[in-house]
């Protein structure tokens, strides 16, 4: 997939600036490590990214959220909370929308909605406290599209640039 | 993230949380929520000023709710921002704990 800058993007809009003038800008790649403390660098990351592109508080909220459920889920599922594994977020933007591919080198593990799998239980005792991270990823994101790699996963998740939300949709 | 209690009448425990209710957020009130969840009877979860809610958040909101439950008790929640009721919402979670934007409304269903 071909992708490319909004014109509120400072690179698309200067070409040949000078690279200090990017200083404040956000990369559109991020290493991680398999950590969930690692959060506290994706929070900030989202949020200039976010300020970047202009993103209405739903959206900006929704891409924090499935970032934190991305990241939680490679983490704990993926590597069993053994850090010292690698995790990329690559950020881009295509077709009107802004998207994150997360990719690791865990075992093979595709994201299915598990709305469209079992019923949720409707009762406190029976309900088990874990298990909505993926449910959230589906319910908040504009798109969410899984490739396995020959060595590990990548999750795409999008973000409508115009579309504020598809929860309340 | 932070935690605060007020005691109201009826047995009633105000849970007041500001801040990000994310996987930092919960690990800094989890200890703290499981001890109001085993001696507390009411418990009335205030989000007023949680701005952000995850699946971590969540547990945290569930497992003291559960242990409330088994000692006879109630947990409701307050007042969520539209965003974190969503995530409520969406996780099933406002069918079992219910969440009310009225204080006496909320007093009044836990007594």
């Amino acid at each position: 997939m071909e992708s490319a800058r909004l014109p509120s993007d400072p690179r698309a809009r200067t070409p040949g600036a000078e690279p200090e003038m990017l200083m404040d800008e956000p990369q559109d790649r991020l290493q991680l490590d398999s950590r969930l403390s690692e959060l506290s660098i994706v929070v900030p990351w989202a949020e200039a990214l976010s300020d970047r592109y202009g993103l209405r508080e739903e959206t900006r909220y929704a891409v924090n959220l499935c970032l934190e459920e991305a990241l939680a889920n490679v983490v704990q599922h993926g590597y069993n909370n053994e850090p010292g594994h690698p995790i990329v977020i690559e950020a881009y933007v295509s077709a009107g929308s802004l998207f994150f591919a997360v990719e690791d080198k865990a075992p093979p593990f595709a994201p299915v909605d598990p709305g469209e799998r079992t019923p949720r239980p409707l009762v406190l005792d029976a309900m088990e406290p874990g298990g909505n991270g993926i449910r959230l990823i589906h319910r908040f994101a504009g798109s969410v599209s899984y490739e396995p790699l020959p060595d590990g996963n990548r999750l795409t998740i999008g973000f409508p640039l115009s579309i504020a939300k598809k929860a309340s949709a | 993230m932070t935690i605060s209690t007020e005691p109201m009448d009826g047995e009633v425990t105000r849970v007041i949380l500001d801040g990000r209710l994310d996987i930092q957020g919960s690990a800094a009130i989890d200890l703290k929520m499981n001890v109001l969840a085993g001696s507390s009877k009411f418990l009335l979860l205030d989000l007023t000023n949680v701005s952000f809610l995850g699946s971590m958040g969540l547990r945290s909101i569930v497992l003291p709710a559960q242990t409330v439950k088994r000692r006879g008790g109630k947990m409701a929640l307050f007042n969520p921002s539209p965003m974190v009721e969503e995530v409520l919402k969406a996780s099933n979670i406002d069918e079992i704990i219910p969440i009310y934007h009225d204080l006496d409304a909320a007093v009044a269903a836990l007594r």
